[in-house]
């Protein structure tokens, strides 16, 4: 570390979050958050899906307001109660949906809301020179001319930050600004951020890319279950010790393992690709077999996983099921043939929170339970009992509205749908997420149960002791590519180093 | 994430949302009541069978399309704005090829004709994803055109009296036979949307695409199907219509479109998609069709009821977004 | 669709997407003069601008409001009940006075739009659909029913008579609009702003935009529209009828589309709309020439519109359709929702 990085630790503080508690109804966000960010400084704040940055950055930005504590901008207590109050005290938030005019200028874009006028009509010199002027402090590589729509994303997140620049932040938030990049466009986001850093800005970083964060930050601040853990300098760190701070569990048998008979394999992937998400995929799977699909978020997993159950296309590749060569070019057709496909965004994909319990985990076997469409509605509820029962959903009461349950109950429904076709094939991503311990244990148990009957199990899961704890193998993936099949018994740094590319394939 | 029960809030929150659903279903057919009570009132004339009778058999040509329309809702198709062409070529065709085919068998292909009209309709918003609100006005568009062209410009007649007989005669002296129907297509229509794959893969697309697609539901046919259904029907009210006056026009079927959201809206069907069912729909059409009874009793000249319906419209659809901001039902 | 969406993809293809309301435009031109005598005479063009400037007027409010994202079904019938307004008013007010607040309807009928769709939350479909039911009534309730004519039969003339070589007094006011529409549009800034709410009007607003103000605004501008060109049209025929613009709202938002203006929001032009206007008003009038009957007129138009739309669906793919009801979503409000799964 050179010197004028260890000065940076020494740079006034910016913004005290202090004592942050947040709660909605059935959950508690926040509790007791305390944050201190510093001027010319490149902050990092990580954690699990669901560990509270979202929600303390929205309280930062105003869209919240907190149950406790305070905030501090330069040592003065402040109340930020909108947006625009926020951004009015010098905090700018760049979003990972972009919030650009497709077709409007660059230019415009970034000079929008306070466009050099005159009488009314745009000055459009001015209105050039000013966003020529941002661009240039930020040396960023865009033409002002260009029409937003025509870019690319990188291009699209430069722009979004040069307008956010354009206000002199005193705090800039980046959420997530490089998980749609490519490897060289990281590291002209690197560059920009280094820029806003070296003007003086405090930058917050909100990244899963922990290596990148390495790279990138002067400090990092882990956020786990709603509760700030530690905030320290880099200086030292590595990704295996971020990573256990974030998840830093006990794993007293979490993640129950049972012990089956591998059988042939089931399902054979093989030359899958599609641009710009996965190249060359090629794997198996066996009978009773648990497969762990490791990798940072992004790597293309939940991708590969979409584009075999057909709810993506692939540019090419091959997918066997039980030796026979299959195309599967719909859901409909993946069921049909014997995958079943657990989405990682339960909300979205998962369940139609309107309808009730009883009509979501039939929901995939509508057909098979009716005759000439005419659903025989015995049948069917006596289905949906013995699903939500076996899965333990609590309670079974299976006419209710399946909003009413808790995340964990509602994954276990999902579950409950997918085990109702009888899958050869499960591919499940991230089941455990935003679930509580109790909930886990029950859902691996669960999980168990399909590889007893001699599924074949595909796990895919960002947590790492849960993938180790319970794969017979895994596959890691580092930029939609494959980059090492680990057997059991591997360890935390075997799959970190894998995901993050520093194995040779 | 700890999810640690914070027991007031959520109770408060379900609370919340058990008085709004209660308030949803209880609020029109509570203002029909009103509205028969005050019918009473103002005029001996409308709690008579004759009276009762007329409002059943104006309610009929429109809720045989209210039926479909309740299903373009609920896949959030948004609406089908070609009912009045699609029922006209029913009505047309019908008593147009009557003479050469036989009553039946062109009001068959009446029906056909605007069930393939339905299809294009089906084909381009569910399929190829053009959006709803132009698609069907300019599929209306080509049809009426074209059930003009065929018309040649001037009113078909019918040539079968014996049918109008049938139609408006009534089934143990009490209810008309075209009242019949409706009930019949209704009660199809409900059933439909309750107990059947179909009807199921509807609410689920109306109410969350995604999650249906991700769920094997066939999204785009589900789509589509609404809005083949709501031709097909609009096509059997336009025969209905037409065999009933035993003439038929262009023109016959303007309107009806609006008063089909109209009713749906008015019975609570969400423009969102996702919720609402046949029998509600059919409440919003009773308390329309109820009140526009009692304005023409008292003698309101047609046009300011428009302005009733109007106003019944955004009221409705102002009281179904304020309670769904309220009761948090998303 | 995946074929037509790798035809989609090929670049010629398009370009020529792009430019399609020229390609259009001078298709239906020379169609027109090859298969009508006379087309391109000074007299028969003026008389075409003129029948055109009428849907013109009501094209130039709605582009301004389907750039902003929202719908105004009730176009027509605000046209019929200026007109109304205007003829009926002329003997007590004066026929200037009375062409006034036939205008000003619009001023009243747009609020009520804005009101409901702004203020209330209404989806701008169903509320225009149920203003245009009131302003409808409104129409049959004050006449009757039936027509009415004006006092003055002459004071109308001069809407219809060539002003400037064969363009009317109405194709005039018609190309002012447009003009100033255009310089609007590209040159100030609340124009530009307006395609920042069309295209995410709770980011416009973040920005420093107030969408809300420009919604009710657009509404107010696209009825106002309407208005004037009801006056006008029924200045020029002298008679006010709750009959009137039955069938224009339908023609307009063709006009609008086929000139490249998206439905959902974000997107359009002057020049655009401009095309799509002379595009229909030239097909209209070959058609009329070759004695084409109304409704196959009706079926040309269609038919075009759904060509176009199919082109643009397959053209931009992804996302073209985020459904209008998606966007509705998000404008019914952020309440405070745990952020399970935004971001991770």
């Amino acid at each position: 570390m050179s010197d004028t990085e260890s000065s940076r630790v020494g740079n006034p503080v910016v913004l005290r979050m202090d004592g942050i508690s947040k709660s909605f109804p059935g959950i508690r966000a926040l509790i007791t958050v305390d944050l201190e960010v510093r001027a010319g400084q490149v902050h990092a704040i990580v954690g699990e899906n669901g560990a509270g940055k979202s929600t303390l950055m929205r309280i930062l930005n105003g869209v919240y307001q907190p149950d406790e504590g305070k905030i501090e901008l330069d040592g003065v207590v402040v109340r930020l109660t909108s947006p625009i109050e926020a951004k009015k005290h010098g905090i700018a938030m760049v979003y990972q949906e972009l919030n650009l005019v497709p077709d409007l200028t660059v230019a415009e874009n970034i000079c929008l809301g306070a466009t050099p006028a005159i009488g009314g009509f745009v000055r459009r010199g001015e209105q050039r020179a000013e966003a020529e002027r941002v661009l240039s402090q930020l040396d960023a590589g865009v033409n002002p001319d260009d029409v937003v729509g025509t870019l690319s994303v990188s291009q699209q997140q430069i722009v979004e930050i040069a307008k956010a620049y354009r206000s002199q932040p005193r705090i800039v938030v980046l959420d997530e600004p490089t998980s749609s990049l490519s490897e060289h466009e990281v590291q002209a986001m690197f560059r920009l951020v280094r820029r806003l850093r070296d003007k003086g800005a405090a930058v917050i970083y909100i990244s899963h890319r922990l290596r990148e964060v390495l790279e990138i930050a002067d400090q990092v601040t882990v956020l786990r279950d709603g509760r700030m853990i530690e905030s320290r300098p880099i200086a030292g760190i590595t990704t295996a010790d971020m990573i256990r701070l974030m998840v830093g569990r006990e794993l007293t048998d979490i993640f129950p393992k049972r012990e089956v008979e591998i059988g042939d394999p089931v399902l054979k992937v093989s030359g899958l690709s599609r641009a710009g998400a996965f190249h060359d995929v090629e794997f198996e799977v066996r009978s009773g077999e648990i497969l762990g699909m490791a990798g940072l978020v992004g790597a293309g997993r939940t991708e590969v996983a979409r584009a075999i159950f057909g709810l993506d296309r692939s540019d090419s590749g091959t997918v066997t099921l039980d030796g026979q060569e299959r195309t599967i070019q719909s859901p409909a057709e993946a069921v049909r043939t014997g995958i079943a496909y657990v989405p990682e965004d339960r909300k979205r994909d998962g369940l139609v929170q309107q309808m009730s319990i009883r009509d979501n985990i039939t929901l995939a076997i509508l057909p098979s339970l009716a005759s000439a469409g005419w659903i025989r509605a015995g049948e069917q509820q006596r289905l949906a009992v013995e699903k939500a029962t076996a899965m333990t959903v609590n309670p079974p009461v299976v006419d209710r509205n399946v909003d009413t349950l808790s995340g964990g109950n509602q994954q276990k429904v999902v579950l409950a749908k997918w085990l109702a076709t009888k899958p050869r094939v499960l591919i499940l991503d991230e089941p455990t997420r935003g679930v509580d311990v109790g909930a886990k244990s029950d859902i691996h148990h669960i999980i168990g149960d399909f590889v007893a009957q001699g599924t074949a199990v595909i796990l895919i899961s960002s947590e790492l002791p849960e993938v180790i704890a319970v794969s017979d193998r895994i596959l890691v993936l580092h930029e939609g590519a494959i980059s090492a099949v680990l057997p059991r018994g591997s360890s935390e740094q075997d799959v970190m180093r894998a995901a993050t590319g520093e194995v040779e394939q | 994430m700890t999810q640690t029960t914070s027991s007031q809030a959520e109770s408060r929150v379900m609370v919340q949302n058990r008085f709004s659903n209660v308030l949803q279903w209880i609020a029109v057919p509570a203002g029909t009541v009103v509205l028969i009570v005050a019918g009473s009132l103002l005029s001996p004339k409308f709690l008579t069978m004759s009276n009762a009778t007329n409002v059943l058999i104006n309610m009929s040509i429109s809720g045989i399309i209210v039926v479909g329309m309740t299903f373009v809702f609920i896949t959030r198709g948004m609406a089908d704005l070609s009912v009045p062409a699609t029922a006209a070529i029913g009505g047309i065709l019908a008593l147009g090829l009557g003479p050469a085919l036989g009553t039946l068998p062109a009001a068959l292909v009446g029906i056909l004709a605007a069930t393939a009209a339905g299809c294009v309709n089906g084909l381009l918003i569910g399929y190829a994803r053009v959006n709803p609100v132009i698609t069907t006005l300019a599929v209306g568009t080509i049809v009426l055109g074209t059930a003009q062209a065929f018309v040649g410009g001037v009113i078909v007649y019918g040539q079968d009296p014996q049918i109008k007989e049938f139609l408006t005669s009534r089934l143990f002296g009490v209810v008309p036979v075209i009242v019949l129907v409706f009930a019949a297509f209704a009660v199809a229509g409900h059933l439909l949307l309750s107990r059947t794959v179909l009807g199921r893969w509807s609410y689920a697309v109306g109410s969350n695409p995604d999650a249906a697609q991700a769920s094997a539901v066939p999204v785009r046919r589900t789509k589509a199907a609404a809005f083949a259904l709501t031709g097909g029907l609009a096509g059997l009210s336009g025969v209905l219509l037409g065999l009933t006056l035993q003439t038929a026009r262009p023109a016959i079927g303007t309107g009806y479109e609006f008063n089909a959201i109209t009713a749906v809206v008015v019975g609570g069907v969400s423009l969102l998609g996702g919720s609402g069912s046949v029998p509600r729909a059919m409440a919003g059409l009773l308390f329309v069709q109820v009140l526009t009874n009692i304005m023409v009793l008292q003698g309101v000249p047609t046009e300011p009821q428009g302005l009733a319906k109007g106003l019944l419209i955004a009221g409705a659809v102002a009281l179904d977004v304020w309670l769904r901001n309220r009761g948090g039902a998303k | 669709m995946n074929a037509l969406r790798k035809i989609g993809d090929s670049s010629w293809f398009v370009e020529l997407v792009r430019v399609r309301v020229l390609v259009i435009l001078l298709a239906t031109v020379v169609v027109a003069s090859v298969t009508v005598q006379g087309f391109m005479d000074p007299g028969t063009i003026g008389l075409s601008l003129d029948r055109m400037s009428t849907i013109g007027l009501i094209a130039v409010g709605l582009t301004v409001l389907l750039i902003a994202g929202q719908l105004d079904l009730s176009g027509g019938a605000v046209l019929a009940l200026a007109g109304i307004v205007t003829i009926s008013l002329q003997a007590s007010l004066g026929p200037g006075v009375a062409a006034a607040v036939g205008v000003l309807v619009g001023v009243v009928t747009g609020s009520l739009n804005g009101l409901l769709v702004v203020v209330l939350k209404i989806n701008s479909l169903v509320a225009t659909l149920a203003s245009m039911l009131m302003v409808r009534a409104i129409c049959h309730w004050a006449t009757d029913s039936h027509p009415i004519s004006g006092k003055d039969p002459f004071f109308g003339l001069f809407v219809s008579t060539a002003l400037i070589g064969p363009l009317t007094f109405r194709t005039v006011l018609f190309g002012i609009a447009i003009l100033l529409l255009w310089v609007w549009l590209s040159r100030t800034v609340s124009g530009r702003n307006l395609y920042a709410v069309g295209s995410n009007a709770v980011s416009a607003t973040a920005s420093g935009v107030r969408s809300n103000l420009y919604l009710f605004g657009g509404f107010v501008f696209a009825s106002v529209m309407a208005a004037v060109a009801g006056t006008v049209q029924s200045l020029a025929v002298n008679t006010g009828s709750p009959a009137f613009g039955q069938t224009i709202v339908m023609t307009t938002i063709a006009a609008v589309v086929i000139g490249g203006t998206r439905l959902e929001g974000g997107r359009g032009s002057a020049l655009g709309t401009l095309g799509g206007l002379l595009t229909i008003a030239f097909l209209v009038t070959a058609m009329e020439y070759q004695n084409v009957p109304a409704y196959v007129q009706d079926i040309v138009t269609g038919a075009i519109l759904l060509l176009l739309i199919i082109l643009d669906s397959a053209v931009s793919g992804k996302n073209h359709n985020l459904l209008t009801i998606a966007a509705l979503k998000r404008r019914l409000g952020r309440n405070q929702t745990p952020p399970e799964g935004i971001t991770q």
